[in-house]
């Protein structure tokens, strides 16, 4: 019903751009929390990183400012802080919104031919929701007894009123629960929307692959989501009223508990989650390859069926996370099996993208660069991670640095090149002004090569025995020798985060004197490129009527001297 | 889903798109319960004894009360949304039934947490008593929730923003209710009775 209406423009400041229900404001809010998120941590990163390279030296500039008690050196409770919101930030603060809150509340609509969100209300909820976990997660840094220390993953004891004593870890939980409860509103919004509010033709085998990720996506956030909200209810009741589900019963005053019933609910969320991360960059990366090599997806089909059984499978191998925690040999090898399984269809995506980009005519605009390297990246991160899902090798690895370089270019570096993929991609469309070329360009590039040296560096490291998480690895005289590889990789960490500036300056520069974008600057046909730039705030004048699929390039029945055409137009026109 | 009703009239389309969305709601929460119950089930089998000796057992006769009620303030609200879909009057009292009924749980529901809370029961006072708080009290925050989804479709009933034209509201906050109830249901027989 929202579908064929045209609302209204509202006036009025507050209602169009603070809490406004039009999914393209929704959009750039998610957008710019997502950047303050890869900001902050960010800088997080850089500060781990130092103290890895120069223990107990100051921090550079900031460091005075943070612990004037330690000369600006980092101290070790601020380190265990640094490398749990890090962590926490990046995925929650950073990547989520990025991903899945600006580009799906931006594309779910164009691409389909919709007016708007099918539930604009609950979207507008959804943000605002987010907004306070990451308020709550902000604050916990500065509280008495001080902010979260448990890791990102929050294993209890570490967790506990034993292991942390500080309210930041309560107020953790609390951040972790709003911003779930937030990505489910979405997903509720999104699945709804992408069934019930499809344009006359766009048919399920039509739908760009971006919304295929998305949609995939929004079902892991709909039925995972609420394990981790539980899981963090249960810590919050240990924590604040005293009773023992996570405290075994060596250190509880009433029954005892089971800390790894905690390490199940987390994984049980946690595993789909690394999906929940990854599916929208692949969805976005199977749309730019072909957009970009002016070939249809090569086995459309085939990549939707494959992200499919990714995403059912997400849920059956998460227990590869706890092989040293003395799971029944039984279950140990049935998850390391399903773990291989699950590889064969990430195996399927690949040869589909590599065969997009056979004998194309490539464009390697910085869009299509950064799509190319959600390639390259995952597939170092993903040839690692066989070692990770043998349960012999794991056991030798479990709680390294190959670990740490392993999830980093799997999730995070291949969901960070997806979401900047997105960006130099839809930035146009959401604000009517072309990104600097050159410039993403050699964003891209001053990106690409440190990060693959960064993770790769720690597979070195890692394979050598440096355990994670350590404050200080030059006080060992075994990991003292591995030194030398921290301070590689904390010198190419810098070179990337200064990197980051070119975005920024690319950003600034084009909301100061950016080039006016065209309608459709890449040429390709997918419907959000009907509209304006940016779109008007219905959308569309009139609901497209969709005639062919996503990805029609180069075929011989197009006419007129292009190699494209819209989905709205006719296959022999 | 709140704008359904300054829309001018409901379609079928629209009461699809709003069930749509009840649906994934529902599936999505019941995944939280289902998670809390599985840590129940896990920590209880962990136990030496199940209920530990010693442990001052919450009123089973309290807790049959409350699913009684409970369960007739579902059945009450079910025929309220059918006579409102059909258009034959009496939606409004039957809804208000219901929200009595609704009303009459928390009541019987307090009663039980402060005969267990004055016999000394305290969150930390054991696992037996921490799992009785965590499994009441999520409920109960849904139960919460509910009866302020009831009170609101009697205000808008009362108002004339309720009727065989729109019952999409009222059916979804049903539906909810439902949804408490059943897990509510869960909840008795695998704590209360078993």
């Amino acid at each position: 019903m929202s579908g064929d209406q045209i609302h209204p423009v509202p006036t009025g400041f507050l209602r169009r751009h603070v809490f406004s229900t039009d999914h393209k404001v929704i959009a750039r809010q998610f957008m710019w929390v997502g950047f303050l998120g890869l900001f902050l941590g960010g800088v997080m990163a850089m500060m781990i990183r130092w103290q890895l390279a120069h223990p107990g030296e100051p921090f550079p500039l900031l460091g005075m400012l943070f612990w004037p008690s330690s000369g600006g050196a980092i101290p070790p409770d601020a380190y265990n802080t640094l490398f749990t919101m890090h962590g926490t930030i990046m995925i929650f603060v950073g990547l989520t919104p990025l991903l899945i809150g600006a580009w799906g509340n931006f594309c779910i609509p164009l691409m389909i031919g919709a007016r708007d969100m099918i539930f604009p209300t609950l979207n507008m909820l959804s943000f605002w929701t987010l907004f306070l976990g990451v308020g709550v997660a902000v604050y916990s840094l500065f509280v008495p007894l001080g902010a979260a220390e448990g890791g990102w993953t929050a294993y209890p004891t570490l967790s506990s009123n034993i292991g942390t004593p500080g309210d930041g870890e309560t107020l953790w939980a609390i951040s972790i629960f709003l911003i779930g409860a937030s990505s489910i509103m979405g997903g509720i919004n999104y699945i709804t929307t992408i069934v019930r509010l499809r344009a006359p033709g766009m048919t399920w085998g039509r739908l760009p692959l971006t919304v295929w990720g998305l949609f995939f996506t929004s079902v892991l956030n709909v039925l995972f989501l609420p394990v981790i909200g539980s899981a963090m209810i249960l810590m919050v009741l240990d924590r604040v009223f005293g009773t023992s589900f996570y405290i075994p019963a060596t250190m509880a005053q009433g029954g005892g508990g089971d800390p790894i019933l905690y390490q199940h609910l987390f994984w049980i969320f946690g595993h789909p989650e690394v999906y929940i991360l990854i599916l929208p960059a692949w969805g976005i990366v199977g749309d730019l390859l072909s957009f970009f090599s002016r070939k249809p997806a090569f086995g459309y089909r085939v990549t939707v069926g494959a992200l499919a059984a990714v995403t059912i499978l997400s849920a059956v191998v998460y227990g590869h996370h706890m092989f040293t925690t003395g799971l029944t040999a039984m279950l140990g090898e049935s998850f390391m099996l399903l773990t291989f399984i699950i590889s064969v269809p990430g195996e399927i995506l690949f040869f589909n993208w590599l065969h997009t980009l056979w004998r194309g005519d490539l464009r390697l605009t910085s869009a299509m660069l950064f799509s190319m390297g959600v390639i390259f990246v995952f597939g170092l991160g993903g040839l690692t991670g066989i070692y990770l899902a043998t349960i012999s090798t794991d056991i030798y690895l479990h709680d390294t640095y190959f670990v740490v370089g392993h999830f980093h270019l799997t999730m995070a570096a291949s969901s960070l090149f997806g979401a900047f993929a997105g960006c130099y991609f839809w930035y146009p469309k959401l604000y009517g002004r072309m990104l600097d070329e050159r410039l993403g360009k050699l964003h891209f590039w001053a990106t690409f090569l440190p990060l693959t040296f960064v993770f790769c560096a720690m597979f070195f490291s890692g394979y050598g025995g440096m355990p994670r998480r350590y404050f200080d690895h030059t006080d060992n005289p075994y990991t003292n020798e591995l030194q030398w590889i921290n301070e590689l990789t904390s010198t190419a960490a810098f070179i990337l985060g200064a990197a980051q500036l070119l975005f920024v300056v690319n950003v600034l520069k084009t909301i100061r004197s950016g080039a006016k974008a065209p309608q459709n600057p890449w040429e390709v046909g997918t419907l959000e490129w009907t509209a304006a730039s940016p779109p008007p705030h219905h959308n569309f004048d009139t609901i497209p009527v969709v005639l062919t699929g996503p990805h029609e390039f180069s075929n011989p029945a197009i006419r007129g001297g292009k190699d494209w055409i819209y989905q709205t137009e006719p296959l022999s026109g | 889903m709140d704008h359904a009703l300054t829309l001018p009239r409901e379609t079928p389309r629209h009461r699809t798109d709003v069930a749509l969305g009840l649906v994934l709601f529902i599936g999505s929460w019941s995944m939280a319960f289902a998670t809390l119950f599985l840590s129940f089930l896990i920590l209880r089998q962990r136990q030496p004894a199940w209920p530990p000796e010693g442990v001052v057992l919450p009123s089973l006769g309290l807790a049959a009360a409350g699913t009684a009620v409970l369960l007739a303030s579902s059945v009450v609200l079910a025929g309220a949304v059918r006579r409102l879909r059909a258009g034959a009057p009496g939606f409004a009292a039957r809804w208000a039934l219901g929200l009595a009924l609704g009303l009459a749980f928390a009541a019987l529901q307090t009663w039980l947490w402060s005969d267990v809370w004055s016999a000394g029961g305290r969150p930390d006072s054991g696992m037996y008593e921490g799992l009785f708080y965590m499994l009441t009290w999520f409920h109960a925050a849904h139960v919460a929730c509910g009866l302020l989804a009831l009170l609101w479709i009697q205000g808008a009933a009362a108002a004339g923003r309720i009727g065989p034209q729109r019952s999409a509201p009222a059916a979804g906050v049903a539906t909810f209710w439902h949804f408490v109830d059943a897990v509510w249901l869960v909840l008795f027989l695998g704590f209360f009775l078993f």
